[in-house]
């Protein structure tokens, strides 16, 4: 798939150029300018040459008339240039007094008597690399965010390019001076000339939890699910979320409660100590529920009037969503011959545990959702599995295969791993029936926000990469809602062909079934190179594929 | 308009026998004064009090937008007996007066260390802003001061500064180092006098001058009598590696000369290729002219400034405030025309004087001079004007118990919004 962008036309038009510059200049001396500068910035030259950048489609989230998702990779190194004049204070003991109070200025007699030089800059052979979230909304305009830090190299050249020391600096200066303008302020620039595109009457309204958030980037209003950013994106910044999405992030974890950690430290732990105690987590907010909430709040299917929300009942009935990625596709086999409440783990290991459970469940009439998805999936394994999904999810019970061929190649190999499964669950039907039983009582759109889902996610993620799959338990309850993500798109297109006949996304889903094999194939690549990318974008799912 | 803090301190350095202009920071005070005064911005309030006389605090508010303040504390380990600090009885000529004449150089330490030795202690903090600001001078022997400021600020880096300078004084050369924590700069200045009444009385060219001026008096009066500063600075910033440095000289006569008391400055800043020269004339008892020139040899940049200061012994305001009946016995249109009349006057005969002798005509200046009623000088007007068009207007002076500044700010170049700023000052000590 491939879009056709019209580079020249763009860069030929003279009077962009002119429109560029005074917009670029004007922008330039808006702030308050650091006392070296003494003299306006003007942009003498602008030019965005003649090689275009590439632009690559990694994944495309949601698409619809009005909206759309997706996440692309741009690479630049083109002959853009651009050129500045103005003048500096070359006195380095002036600049150092502007700053400095007078009860303690030194108060040299002539020694800072100022010298200004004219000075030229001259940016060049930009080298961009970057990936960009793209959020198109009609309702809520168009949100773009950077994932890492787009500016890769830049070639800065001014009147002092002799002297070494003041070349180091201005280079220095400028990279981190475009760096902060491309994370945070173009992505603010561009809502809001999308909102005074698409929707000027939303302007004012979205104006102020923008300027209270400082992150125009990151729409709180929009739609819930934003990928990672938008999770952690209130209370982060870009720069933050560009370190975390790099390397995993140690600095996520200050984000959360050091209780909570533990707790989950040793959740996880448990899958390898064999233990069956596993704490319980208070006040935490699972996928599953958040899952309730974005349908409602999307509203493709009403839930109870379609056939479609008896699953999504049920599905949000059964407070212990098991998930196995690995054991999944030994247990496939099980799975149809056990079609009411009986859970895979169950089947395959811990029988004792697994037969618990399902009294337990069977009291409450609970249906499990069993998600075994795990993301990248190559095609075929994907309607493989999906077909063995529709199979339970005809029944009461919503079950969802696994999907995901590497995890699980990753993952059966690791013996304990079906054990930990029911030790896991077993105190996972307390730890999440409780909640799933609040959340089925409202059904309604007021749980808390989306981002304490991710809090766990994000908070396994290091885990994750360290042992091979031991999170997977704790990640699986989400895992039905977060199916919407990477190879979601064709399993749940093949579950919603038998049963939600009433979705109204039913155009999409087609597009997107062609599609899915080139995205799964390319999001494998993409997780292969990058695993921790892609491990951060799965913590929250789309709305539009959760509704089914 | 000096800080009543700051008037303290002077008055600190003056029981103590210390010569605060014996500084090469200092050169060029005169015309600093007189060119670059602050102008007032807003409404200001100061109430200061001279407690007892090692205690005196300033409290100060301020308004323009939002409401500001401070509050300050000095305390002096010598007592400050003399010092006059209530608002409706201190002169203001030390006190508005921006030309200074030269002190006398201390050669001779002949008194005992006792006398010299004091502390100061300075404190002020801002309200809103959670500013304090610290200051210790120590006095340790007749030649050596030393002063350790500090700013706590979170604004600032560090979140403050302290400033730490040593003065070593010997009346003929005056060294002084310092040192901040800000940028880890370091500085030294050092400061040189000759001719006049610096030169040791050994030295042949004052001999001449003592020849001369014993010898010949109206050659002396003739003769422009004063005493020549060279000096220089060096300051390097160990952290940020920055060095500054200039070399300075002064020509100032001495009080001692009958003729115009005038000061004459040149600054050169050999890195940065500046050239500063001032001129300063105390142009008789009223009126006092300053110019100065900048120019840079490396980017041909210049700048020029103007400045002047009228002194009144008319009340200020006095039409409209009614002052005192003395005032409206004269005819208002000789006060109105009066003082113009006779501070042009006044200069033309000094310059005239400066040619040949003038004694009489300058007694005769004194008289029409005296013939105004008030005695006491009564307000200044000090204007400013340089290269970019921007004109500072101060009026300085008394009311009742009531010292005020009220000053403008007003830009030529742009006439829509000419008034940049307007601030009026107004305090009372006791």
């Amino acid at each position: 798939m491939a879009f056709n962008f019209n580079w020249s036309p763009l860069t030929a038009d003279e009077k962009f150029y002119e429109k560029a510059r005074d917009l670029l200049t004007a922008a330039l001396n808006k702030s308050p300018k650091p006392p070296i500068i003494v003299d306006d910035i003007l942009v003498t030259e602008f030019n965005l040459g003649s090689v275009p950048p590439e632009l690559e489609i990694l994944e495309i989230g949601d698409i619809a008339e009005d909206r759309f998702r997706g996440i692309f990779k741009m690479c630049y190194s083109g002959d853009a240039f651009l050129t500045l004049k103005t003048r500096v204070q070359a006195n380095p003991l002036n600049t150092y007094l502007c700053s400095k109070p007078d009860f303690t200025s030194p108060q040299p007699l002539a020694a800072a008597s100022g010298l200004t030089i004219p000075l030229q800059i001259t940016l060049s052979e930009i080298k961009l690399s970057a990936f960009i979230i793209l959020v198109f909304s009609k309702q809520k305009g168009l949100t773009l965010v950077f994932r890492n830090d787009p500016l890769e190299s830049l070639k800065v050249s001014s009147t002092f390019d002799s002297i070494q020391f003041v070349r180091d600096y201005l280079q220095r200066t400028i990279e981190g001076k475009l760096r902060d303008l491309m994370m945070d302020e173009l992505p603010a620039i561009i809502h809001r000339l999308s909102l005074q595109l698409w929707c000027p009457d939303q302007l004012p309204k979205e104006e102020d939890p923008f300027k209270e958030d400082r992150e125009p980037a990151v729409d709180p209003l929009a739609s819930p699910p934003l990928d990672a950013v938008d999770a952690e994106g209130h209370l982060l910044d870009q720069s933050e979320i560009a370190a975390i999405s790099l390397d995993g992030g140690p600095e996520v974890q200050s984000l959360f409660s050091q209780k909570n950690m533990v707790r989950l430290a040793t959740l996880t732990d448990t899958n390898r100590t064999l233990s069956l105690y596993s704490p319980s987590i208070k006040d935490v907010m699972f996928r599953a529920w958040a899952g309730v909430t974005d349908r409602v709040d999307t509203g493709h299917n009403s839930p109870l009037a379609t056939p479609s929300l008896a699953r999504s009942h049920s599905f949000h009935g059964s407070a212990t969503t098991y998930t196995f990625s690995d054991a999944g596709s030994q247990e496939h086999g099980h799975l149809p011959a056990r079609p009411s409440l009986v859970s895979l783990n169950s089947a395959t290991t811990g029988l004792t545990l697994g037969s618990g459970r399902n009294s337990k469940s069977g009291r409450k009439k609970k249906n499990r959702v069993v998600n075994l998805r795990k993301k990248a999936a190559t095609s075929g394994t994907v309607s493989e599995t999906v077909s063995e999904a529709d199979e339970p999810s005809s029944d009461s019970a919503s079950i969802q295969a696994p999907m995901s061929e590497p995890l699980m190649s990753t993952a059966i190999p690791e013996d304990p791993e079906p054990e930990v499964i029911p030790t896991t669950s077993s105190p996972g039907k307390v730890r999440f029936r409780s909640p799933a039983e609040q959340s089925r009582s409202p059904l309604s759109p007021s749980v808390f926000g989306q981002q304490q889902p991710s809090a766990p996610i994000t908070l396994e993620q290091p885990k994750t990469t360290s042992s091979s799959k031991p999170p997977i338990p704790e990640q699986e309850p989400e895992r039905p809602v977060r199916t919407a993500d990477s190879k979601a798109p064709t399993s749940w297109e093949k579950r919603a062909g038998p049963e939600s006949d009433t979705s109204s996304v039913i155009l999409e889903q087609a597009w997107i079934m062609k599609m899915a094999g080139e995205i799964a194939r390319r999001v494998y690549d993409e997780k292969r190179r990058n695993p921790g990318f892609w491990e951060e974008r799965d913590e929250i799912p789309p709305p539009a594929y959760e509704a089914r | 308009m000096r800080e009543f803090m700051d008037h303290i301190t002077n008055s600190f350095f003056e029981a103590t026998r210390w010569n605060r202009d014996n500084s090469y920071s200092e050169l060029n005070a005169t015309t600093n004064d007189l060119l670059n005064f602050t102008l007032p911005y807003g409404l200001r309030l100061n109430l200061s009090a001279l407690a007892t006389p090692h205690f005196c605090t300033s409290y100060q508010l301020g308004a323009f937008g939002s409401v500001d303040g401070s509050i300050a504390y000095l305390y002096s380990s010598v007592p400050l007996h003399g010092v006059v600090a209530q608002s409706d009885r201190i002169p203001l000529l030390p006190l508005l007066r921006s030309y200074r004449p030269l002190k006398e150089l201390r050669l001779d330490a002949t008194d005992s260390p006792a006398s010299h030795s004091g502390t100061l202690l300075y404190g002020c903090m801002y309200l809103p802003r959670s500013t304090l600001q610290a200051r210790v001078i120590r006095r340790f022997t007749p030649e050596l001061q030393a002063q350790v400021s500090a700013v706590s600020s979170e604004d600032l880096r560090n979140g403050g500064t302290v400033l730490a300078s040593a003065h070593f004084d010997k009346g003929i050369y005056n060294v002084e180092g310092l040192a901040s924590t800000d940028g880890g700069l370091l500085g030294l200045r050092g400061l040189y006098s000759f001719g006049g009444d610096a030169s040791p009385a050994g030295l042949p060219l004052t001999d001449t001058a003592e020849v001369s001026g014993n010898g010949a008096a109206a050659l002396e009066k003739e003769r422009i009598y004063g005493r020549f500063s060279v000096g220089g600075e060096l300051y390097y910033g160990t952290l940020n590696k920055s060095a500054g440095m200039s070399v300075g000289g002064r020509f100032a006569t001495l009080p001692a000369y009958s003729g115009t008391p005038l000061t004459a400055t040149l600054t050169i800043n050999p890195l940065m290729g500046n050239i500063s020269a001032s001129y300063a004339v105390l142009g008789g008892e009223h009126c006092t002219l300053a110019t100065m020139m900048d120019f840079n040899v490396y980017s041909y940049e210049s700048d020029w400034k103007v400045g002047m200061e009228l002194w009144s012994k008319r009340r200020p305001g006095g039409f409209l405030l009614g002052a005192g009946p003395e005032t409206r016995g004269s005819s208002p249109l000789t006060d109105a025309d009066d003082p113009s009349r006779w501070k042009s006057r006044s200069f033309q005969a000094k310059m005239e004087w400066r040619l040949d002798d003038a004694v009489p005509e300058d007694a005769g200046r004194e008289e029409t001079g005296c013939m105004t009623p008030a005695d006491e000088h009564l307000g200044v007007l000090k204007a400013r004007l340089d290269q970019h068009g921007r004109i500072g207007l101060l009026w300085e002076g008394r009311i009742k118990s009531l010292i005020f500044s009220l000053g403008a700010g007003i830009d030529l170049r742009r006439l829509d919004q000419s008034f940049q700023s307007v601030g009026l000052n107004i305090r009372y000590s006791s």
